[in-house]
């Protein structure tokens, strides 16, 4: 459908196999690489999910497998071991998992094709936003190996248990947590890189969208996927800047003896520490200010990309384009004040934790907006149900759980009692994996084709949905059930109260569904790989969608389209015109005069 | 085919709901409130759950109701270029049947019922928000804690220091002399002195003890909190009390027992049992009111678990200090 324009001469001259697929500069190779590397992260951190619910169910159990790592302490995993599960699983699941497949694989491959671009703006820094995430691989898996292990003081790390240092000359053991001295120095270096490659990502997404989108894509002619990479580019410029100073404090209080993180004279053992003069609260202020509207670059992309998908297979506009803008726009405003709904119990003055509870309950009013806007598409549409569509439902349908649970901690005097209990976890795990995972596997299904001019196969890809959703449910939703009855998060063994032994039973549903939920993805790798060899081989446009990726050839080529392609309209217009089918694509030109060009 | 996922949805949905609907029978549910903040949270509680429940039953409903009836005869990534028209003719001009006047008119309009969808929950939310600050204040603001008696009909709470370190809670309390003092002279400003001191200075005739926290009942406790090491978290669950302790820092907690679960095993002894419920007069298990660690502190974290008791009189607290001090070990000088 693309309308005939004068061919752009492209001069991309012949690459030999280490700069096609190793050191590319081309985004749509960087894109698949974080989506390489971050999959493999999630086979790690979902090991560590399971072996987490496998301590937890049988807490005095032997760990099968393990055992033999356990020795000393008869079979059983140390308590110790315990904290580093669940401390690793967080960090590896957000920093090299979440954020690397969002902004990482589908910004990068998303954005210059969406925008009808023939690259990034700054390829080369493009190429180093994903060799600059190889150092924190390779620190963060070494971090399991050093003396002492990983570390182990929560994906959060709040000092003093994190940071406090010996006394200078005796090695970068902790006396607070033992078994968290190396290990945590080295959490602190591979996240100060994951931040550096988070930051040149961003700076390019926010250059290219800015500057290079095709003839006629207005601003308000952007897919939401596109909408939704730009604000997250945006709140991680300008968020990322406080964690790497945080990340670098704390690196200094745990090398060189620095004290920005402790007070005066605390008491570990016999040693006591000398004159500090620094906060703890510090370190939560710094790191929640980033870490909060990290929350929101961790579902804002999945939004954007589900919104496209929605729209795309109910056959219907997307309801609400501008409000759904302006809610991403209202939720990452807001996302920047409420960093101290995180702190309401923390000894923060409880005055701020007023203001913060306001604010924090106001952003679910944009997610609301964008719930209802779903449910308007979808309203009189002509539902395909692809796994890709299935995958952006569900999203959905568990998104409004996630969303609703999170006014309960936002009011700050229920927050009181449920604070640190599992009601948080089923809070978070429903944000980050029934949604952000979801729209990641929606997006999976959706670009496939476009990726490796191959298809998944269907069938298969929605049988992985519907267990993937059955059990996902068994396993997150009666946590809130924990939560309300009180158990309390980040321990190893519930019988240490009688109170909460009494929820065993749950614990141990929720470990055999969840051990369920890791067999089933096995479904999803044998798909993903058998599909990349031997898929249905995918035309240019297998949905019939109307962005402009769809037009340019699968795979797309270095440089992606044959021409350049001029936008004519808006990118949901799902519309049945005499002649042209049921979907308008965004090249399609009817009547009227061709747009200047859009910037 | 396709409305097979509607019904999925559905059954998965129905089945969260109903987890919700049971739980409260099987005992997974909040532990009993024994705290004049007990009510005010779960009535809080309650208020957000209804109002979320409404809307996440209407919203799946919809979704499931949507998924059903708007699910495509064509198959999956087939051109529908021939679909039938009614989806392609409603594009944007759906006009609802039934549904006449006012209504009707909001709904034709896909600005209004945006208006209507943001004015609404904008509305609800704010109402949450505000109706939480009254509580909230109540709890933690220092401002409105309970403080030493100035006039008669006032009185003074009692007073406790609680410090702690990776894995344990200190306790210290004022000695029996010094606590009739508080209570019973009420407006002196040598009381007013000594009793803001007492956190800050220990005295050699403290009463100590680790992980038992001695209150009673109908009278209002404070605490200050701090710790040694690292972050802790007081959890009083049954209280509906938690605050972090923060290196270097003191932080004031109060709460008010409504109920009783110690009681003296014999008149002039000296053992205390908790786990008494005083509306059966049996023991309970459910009447063991922990005193844990909510904020991660290092590998002993999980054990970091210690008892309330509350005492039924202050008469009762009052014999039990004393008790404890009779075996405090070497004897006190008097
Ligand atoms: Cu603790």
């Amino acid at each position: 459908m693309s309308v005939a324009h004068p061919a752009e001469v492209h001069a991309h001259p012949e690459m030999n196999f280490l700069s096609k697929y190793f050191f590319s500069q081309d985004h749509k190779v960087i894109g698949i690489q974080f989506l390489f590397t971050s999959l493999i992260f999630l086979v790690v951190g979902g090991g560590l999910a399971l072996l987490v619910r496998v301590q937890l169910a049988w807490p005095h159990a032997e760990i099968p497998l393990l055992s033999w790592m356990f020795q000393d302490n008869g079979g059983r995993m140390p308590e110790s071991f315990y904290n580093m599960l669940f401390s690793m699983h967080a960090s590896v699941m957000i920093f090299f998992v979440i954020i690397p497949v969002l902004a990482g694989a589908f910004g990068n491959f998303t954005i210059p094709l969406m925008i009808g671009a023939k690259d990034m703006a700054f390829p080369v820094l493009n190429m180093l936003s994903y060799w600059f995430m190889w150092p924190a691989f390779v620190l963060i898996l070494s971090s399991f190996f050093v003396e002492g292990g990983g570390p182990a003081a929560g994906w959060t790390s709040y000092p003093t248990l994190s940071s406090v240092a010996m006394p200078a000359g005796e090695g970068l053991q902790s006396p607070a947590a033992p078994n968290s001295g190396h290990g945590q120095v080295l959490w602190l270096l591979a996240l100060t890189f994951v931040g550096i490659s988070s930051m040149l990502g961003s700076v390019n997404y926010i250059t290219t969208i800015i500057n290079m989108r095709a003839p006629g894509m207005t601003l308000y002619r952007m897919p939401m996927t596109i909408w939704a990479m730009f604000i997250t580019a945006i709140l991680q410029a300008f968020a990322l800047p406080v964690l790497t100073v945080a990340l670098i404090l704390q690196t200094l209080d745990k090398t060189i003896g620095t004290t920005f993180f402790l007070p005066d004279g605390l008491t570990f053992g016999n040693w006591i520490t000398g004159p500090g003069g620094g906060q703890t609260l510090l370190w939560q202020h710094l790191f929640w200010f980033y870490s909060h509207p990290a929350v929101y670059i961790m579902i804002l992309p999945s939004m954007g990309m589900v919104s496209d998908i929605i729209s795309t297979f109910a056959r219907r506009p997307l309801f609400g384009y501008r409000a759904m803008i302006y809610s991403i726009a209202g939720i990452a405003g807001l996302g920047f004040i409420v960093w101290g709904h995180h702190m309401f119990q923390s000894g923060m003055d409880p005055r701020l934790g007023t203001g913060f509870m306001i604010a924090t309950i106001m952003i679910a009013l944009p997610s609301a907006i964008k719930v209802f806007n779903w449910l308007g598409t979808i309203f009189h549409g002509n539902i395909q149900y692809t796994a890709a569509m299935l995958f952006a439902l569900g999203f959905v349908a568990l998104f409004i759980i996630g969303g609703l649970s999170g006014i309960f901690m936002a009011a700050t005097p229920v927050d009181i009692f449920i604070h640190d209990t599992y009601f948080i976890v089923a809070h978070i795990h429903y944000v980050l994996f029934t949604s952000s995972i979801f729209g990641i596997f929606a997006g999976i299904y959706y670009w496939f084709p476009k990726m490796f001019a191959r298809q998944m196969n269907e069938f298969w890809g929605r049988v992985h949905f519907g267990l993937t959703f059955v059990l996902a449910n068994c396993v997150f939703f009666p946590m809130h059930i924990l939560g309300v009855g009180g158990l309390r998060r980040r321990i190893p063994d519930i019988t240490a109260s009688p109170r909460e032994a009494a929820f065993m039973p749950l614990n141990q549903f929720i470990t055999i569904s969840a051990l369920v939920l890791g067999a089933v993805q096995i479904i999803f790798v044998i798909n993903f790989f058998y599909s990349l060899f031997r898929g249905k081989p995918a035309g240019r446009n297998p949905w019939n969608s109307n962005t402009l990726e769809w037009s340019a050839p699968s795979p797309p080529p270095h440089g992606n389209f044959e021409t350049v392609p001029i936008v004519f309209r808006g990118p949901y217009e799902y519309v049945e015109v005499e002649g042209h089918g049921d979907h308008l694509p965004q090249t399609l030109k009817l009547e009227g005069p061709a747009p200047t060009a859009g910037h | 085919m396709g409305k097979w996922w509607s019904i999925l949805f559905g059954v998965t949905m129905i089945a969260c709901t109903l987890l919700f609907v049971v739980s409260p029978f099987v005992g997974w549910w909040l532990p009993e409130g024994v705290s004049t903040h007990s009510w005010s949270v779960d009535l809080l509680f309650y208020f957000i759950l209804g109002i979320t429940g409404f809307f996440f039953i209407l919203t799946e409903a919809l979704m499931c109701i949507f998924m059903y009836r708007y699910c495509s005869s064509e198959k999956a990534g087939r051109t529908v270029a021939h679909a039938p028209g009614f989806f392609v003719r409603t594009y944007n001009k759906w006009t609802p049947p039934a549904i006449k006047g006012s209504i009707a008119k909001v709904l034709n309009d896909p600005h209004k019922i945006e208006m209507a969808w943001t004015v609404l929950p904008a509305v609800i939310l704010l109402w949450i928000a505000f109706a939480q600050v009254d509580a909230w204040a109540v709890i933690k603001y220092q401002s409105r804690m309970p403080r030493y008696a100035e006039k008669n009909q006032e009185f003074t709470p009692l007073q406790i220091d609680v410090t702690a370190r990776q894995w344990e809670w200190r306790i210290r309390y004022p000695s029996s002399e010094r606590f009739v003092e508080w209570m019973t002279r009420k407006g002196d400003p040598e009381i007013l002195k000594d009793f803001q001191s007492f956190a800050k200075i220990e005295q050699k005739d403290d009463v100590k003890l680790v992980n038992e926290l001695h209150v009673w009942n109908h009278h209002p406790a404070v605490l200050q909190l701090s710790t040694r090491d690292v972050i802790h978290s007081f959890n009083l669950p049954h209280m509906r009390v938690k605050q972090d302790s923060l290196p270097g820092k003191q932080i004031p907690v109060w709460f008010t027992p409504i109920k009783h679960n110690t009681i003296r095993l014999s008149a002039d002894g000296d053992v205390w049992i908790d786990g008494y419920n005083p509306d059966t007069k049996a023991q309970d298990r459910n009447q063991i009111w922990d005193l844990s660690c909510a904020e991660l502190c290092g590998w002993g974290h999980y054990r970091m678990v210690g008892r309330l008791y509350v005492h039924e009189s202050q008469q009762d607290f009052l014999d039990w200090l004393k008790s404890v001090e009779a075996k405090m070990l070497p004897p006190r000088a008097k």
